[in-house]
């Protein structure tokens, strides 16, 4: 059994994740019944409630790729284990505080928290600034945890080689594992849009101290926001490929994906098509030079390009008529790459300008990045969890039981997606409470989406028992 | 659902039965018999190369469409017959022939517009972000700009059907959001 | 490693220097905001040359009409003085017409030109300076309203410009004594140049994203878009930094 402290405190994050991971998706069904009028909500209850969901599945998936990635680094460099227990603790006092400010405090700005609207206090008075603080926390951790890894990484690979540029040579005389090229560039990319919200909250600050002498930009104040927030929902995800790249062959029984110049180009590339691609949020701001809607667009398309052509090719060759040892876990990764083509496909189409000019703010846009996080980069975090699990108490489950969790996340993820597609499509806005009578398929959705959320949660909680279990196995053996 | 949204879902639909399809082969092919009797399937960077031509070649031709379509310069060749000021705030849209003074923005007035001329709404919030988003009968969503405080964002758009056309708000701005809306007449 | 972090950071600290710019000065006035789009009244008008219809002025090239009268204690003077300097400085490639009209029944045509000799206007070809005895239609069309003040013998009346387009639409007023991005972005508008945004004004905004500058339609950059890219330009910094710190450690290849 694995019982390294690094395996201690990655389990315990598991446990964590997947507890709020299910309170979050109870939180989710519950606003959508309230949207279909089977439960009533008050508005604020509601908003409340929203921002909370939002919050903290954010939090909770970016936490799961950093875990997770912060675990299989061990197999590189000496990976930290300080930085990492320390992010736990101001990620669960962070998450505490929030809660707080948005279930005793009533804060409900959405998680976007747009400025001006957390100044335009319909709350507790105290519940902005706590709320601004607890993000602080959440930031501190997260930003010292990666900086920490990085660190990790480029004591014994220079930056060079970390992010493979040898491989641009005829003969690279060094080859850097896919997993270490991938996290170094994710991790560029986390600190980058970590610092955007400090900014960001820098100058909210700023104007909350000034008694009103200081005032932001509301254009600046949005780009910052989506900066941080579109950055840190992609990296999340790529935290994800990270584990993927490392654990789908080996799992697999395939032998392990080697870095060429093409996976070191298009992962380089990566890094700045999404750094740049957050524009596509500004869209329906005229005000926005018209550069940067561009630039928004074109690096949302080009983003979509590095990872099909590598990762999802050489997922789909690696599978191809190849003899595959199926597990959870690679049956996991599979699904996940197929919902992240999905989701991506949603994603461009949306960015796409012309159709963003009736897609925007309709149910369209949570369909997309529903579909890249429920069925794509939790399957994700959801396959480590098994592979580890199972890696810290040497067993596995059977393959019925694996076979009702696919099955059941399948179809619950399917539906409840199909549903905000057509939302969408329908051109139903979205962060409505109560949708407005003319829109007479919009609560029907919400009841049928609450349905198959909950086919899902119940696969959560099978996967919840199963791996946990184990975890507490770990964390109890002496 | 609009013709713009439908043929939107369709699209997406179409490709996402694709993908699917793609992936269950894919699965299917590593699971039957045949593929442990025979050698891997290995396969070349020429093969990739072509995926990705394919690949780069359809998004470019997405973009150079539907770039130049893009509604930020949308009749700015033509002098709209009739400007229409909106001023959105916690929640309430006025609507107004007038510009509107932010310290006492009023009530608005009754609009009423004419099919086949050029509009022009100019838009701003006088408190927190604001979408300012037309729906026609069908309860399709026309054209949309944001209302951000301190700017007028300037949306160009010809009402080619007649009716009544309302205004929701499409930028979660508080606990009112939902209920926030406009409404005026094409004749 | 150190060489590249010095030359980025001379890199960044030139192109910082080169972000400084002036937030331009754009008062707003809310009576601007209308007759927008309407179309001028086509009067007659009397100039030097010929009577001629103001339809046959501004399709040859959009107009700027300004309204003034001679016999003016008040803003006229002034206007027209920042008017004449403003235009001299704009660098504007495009043509239009300065139509100085009197608005006073009292006024005759020696009288606006006498006005023009004052402002050494006389001889420039895109000033012209007229009467109208159809000035109550004009003035309902633009939305002007002076008021005979019989006491001091005075008109009371807005300092008022209106952009006039080739067919005849009023795309922009202006009211008060502007300045010339303020006068930039007029005569873009009397170009048919849509720009789909603009500012409210906001003394109290220290950051912006970007200041228009209505001269060339573009939007330079503020220290808004500084704070923006600061994120990158730090990250990318301390991967240079931390690079650097560990780089002796690394054996040589």
């Amino acid at each position: 059994m694995e019982r390294t402290k690094l395996a201690r405190i990655t389990s315990i994050w598991i446990i964590v994740i997947l507890v709020l991971f299910i309170l979050s998706i109870v939180f989710g069904i519950l606003m959508r019944l309230s949207q279909g009028k089977v439960i009533s909500q008050s508005p604020v209850s509601f908003y409340s409630l929203m921002t909370t969901h939002g919050l903290t599945m954010i939090g909770i998936w970016f936490v799961a790729g950093m875990a997770g990635v912060n675990y299989l680094m061990q197999r590189y460099v000496f990976a930290p284990v300080k930085s990492n227990i320390f992010a736990l603790l101001l990620t669960i006092i962070g998450v505490v505080l929030l809660w707080v400010t948005t279930f005793v405090g009533n804060f409900h700005t959405g998680w976007t928290f747009l400025y001006p609207l957390p100044f335009k206090i319909a709350w507790a008075q105290w519940a902005t600034p706590l709320f601004l603080v607890s993000l602080v926390i959440l930031g501190v951790g997260w930003l010292v945890w990666s900086v920490s890894m990085l660190i990790a990484i480029l004591k014994k690979y220079p930056i060079t080689r970390a992010l493979a540029w040898q491989h641009f040579e005829r003969n690279p005389s060094f080859e850097t594992p896919p997993f270490i090229l991938i996290t170094v560039i994710t991790l560029i990319g986390v600190i980058t849009c970590l610092l955007a919200a400090v900014l960001l909250l820098g100058l909210f600050f700023a104007e909350y101290f000034s008694s009103g002498t200081f005032v932001n930009d509301p254009l600046l104040m949005k780009n910052l926001t989506y900066f941080f927030g579109h950055t840190i929902a992609n990296e999340m995800l790529y935290l994800g490929l990270a584990t993927l790249y490392e654990l789908l062959p080996e799992v697999s029984g395939r032998p392990k994906w080697k870095t060429s110049w093409y996976v070191a180009l298009a992962w380089n590339c990566t890094l700045v098509f999404i750094l740049t691609a957050f524009f596509h949020h500004m869209y329906m701001d005229f005000v926005q030079p018209e550069g940067f809607q561009i630039v928004g667009q074109l690096a949302s398309y080009l983003a979509s390009l590095p990872a099909v052509a590598v990762t999802v090719f050489s997922t789909l060759t690696l599978i191809y008529r190849n003899p595959i040892r199926w597990s959870l876990t690679n049956t996991l990764y599979f699904m996940g790459v197929a919902g992240w083509v999905i989701g991506g496909l949603g994603a461009v189409i949306d960015a796409t300008i012309v159709n963003n000019f009736v897609l925007h703010n309709t149910l369209w846009v949570p369909a997309h990045f529903h579909t890249y996080n429920a069925m794509g980069n939790v399957l994700f975090s959801l396959a480590f969890f098994n592979w580890a699990a199972n890696g810290f108490t040497g067993s596995t489950e059977s393959s019925k039981a694996n076979r009702l969790k696919i099955a059941l996340l399948l179809i619950g993820g399917t539906g409840f997606l199909l549903m905000f597609y057509l939302g969408g499509a329908y051109s139903i806005p979205r962060r409505f409470n109560i949708y407005p009578g003319e829109f007479s398929l919009a609560a029907p959705f919400a009841w049928i989406a609450a349905i198959f959320a909950t086919v899902y949660l119940v696969a959560i909680l099978i996967f919840f028992w199963n791996i946990s279990r184990k975890c507490l196995k770990l964390l109890t053996y002496s | 659902m609009g013709d713009k949204q439908g043929s939107i879902l369709i699209l997406f639909l179409l490709l996402a039965a694709v993908v699917t399809a793609v992936f269950i082969y894919v699965y299917v092919s590593s699971t039957t018999k045949s593929s442990q009797e025979e050698s891997a399937k290995s396969f070349s960077n020429a093969q990739r190369f072509w995926f990705f031509l394919l690949l780069i070649v359809t998004l470019s031709v997405f973009a150079t469409v539907t770039i130049p379509k893009s509604p930020y310069y949308l009749f700015e060749e033509e002098s709209p017959s009739k400007v229409v000021f909106v001023a959105a705030r916690q929640f309430y849209w006025t609507l107004s022939y007038k510009a509107i003074d932010s310290e006492s923005p009023g009530i608005g007035e009754a609009i009423e517009l004419q099919s086949g001329e050029v509009i022009e709404f100019r838009v701003t919030s006088l408190d927190v972000n604001h979408g300012f988003a037309i729906y026609d009968e069908s309860n399709n969503l026309v054209a949309q700009t944001q209302a951000m405080p301190g700017y007028v964002n300037r949306l160009r758009w010809k009402f080619e059907k007649p009716g009544a056309y309302k205004v929701l708000c499409l930028e979660y701005c508080g606990i009112a959001h939902a209920v926030m809306r406009a409404s005026f007449t094409v004749r | 490693m150190l060489k590249a972090t010095y030359i980025f950071l001379t890199i960044l600290l030139a192109w910082v220097s080169e972000l400084y710019a002036q937030p331009p000065a754009y008062n707003y006035n809310l009576e601007e905001e209308t007759n927008i789009y309407k179309h001028v009244a086509d009067i007659k008008v009397i100039t030097e040359e010929r009577n001629v219809h103001l339809s046959e002025i501004y399709s040859e090239r959009p107009v700027i009409l300004v309204l003034v009268f001679t016999r003016c204690t008040g803003v006229c003077n002034p206007l027209l003085m920042r008017l004449k300097e403003n235009f001299a400085f704009i660098n504007s490639r495009s043509e239009f017409t300065i139509l100085v009209l009197s608005f006073d029944p009292r006024d005759s045509l020696e009288d606006m030109q006498s006005m023009a000799k004052r402002f050494t206007l006389e001889e420039d070809p895109q000033w012209r300076f007229a009467i109208s005895r159809e000035m109550d239609e004009l003035n309902q069309s633009i939305g002007f309203n002076p008021v005979w003040d019989s006491r001091r013998k005075q008109f009371d009346h807005a300092a008022l410009l209106v952009g006039v387009n080739k067919n005849g639409f009023i795309t922009k007023k202006l009211i008060g004594l502007r300045n010339q991005e303020a006068l930039t972005a007029m005569i873009r508008e009397i170009n048919d140049v849509f720009i789909p945004s603009y500012p409210l004004p906001n003394n109290k905004q220290f950051f912006s994203c970007f200041n228009y500058d209505p001269a060339t339609g573009k939007n330079s950059p503020g220290w808004g878009l500084l704070i923006l890219s600061l994120p990158s330009m730090l990250t990318l910094l301390l991967v240079l930094v931390i690079g650097n710190i560990y780089s002796h450690k690394h054996p040589r290849s």
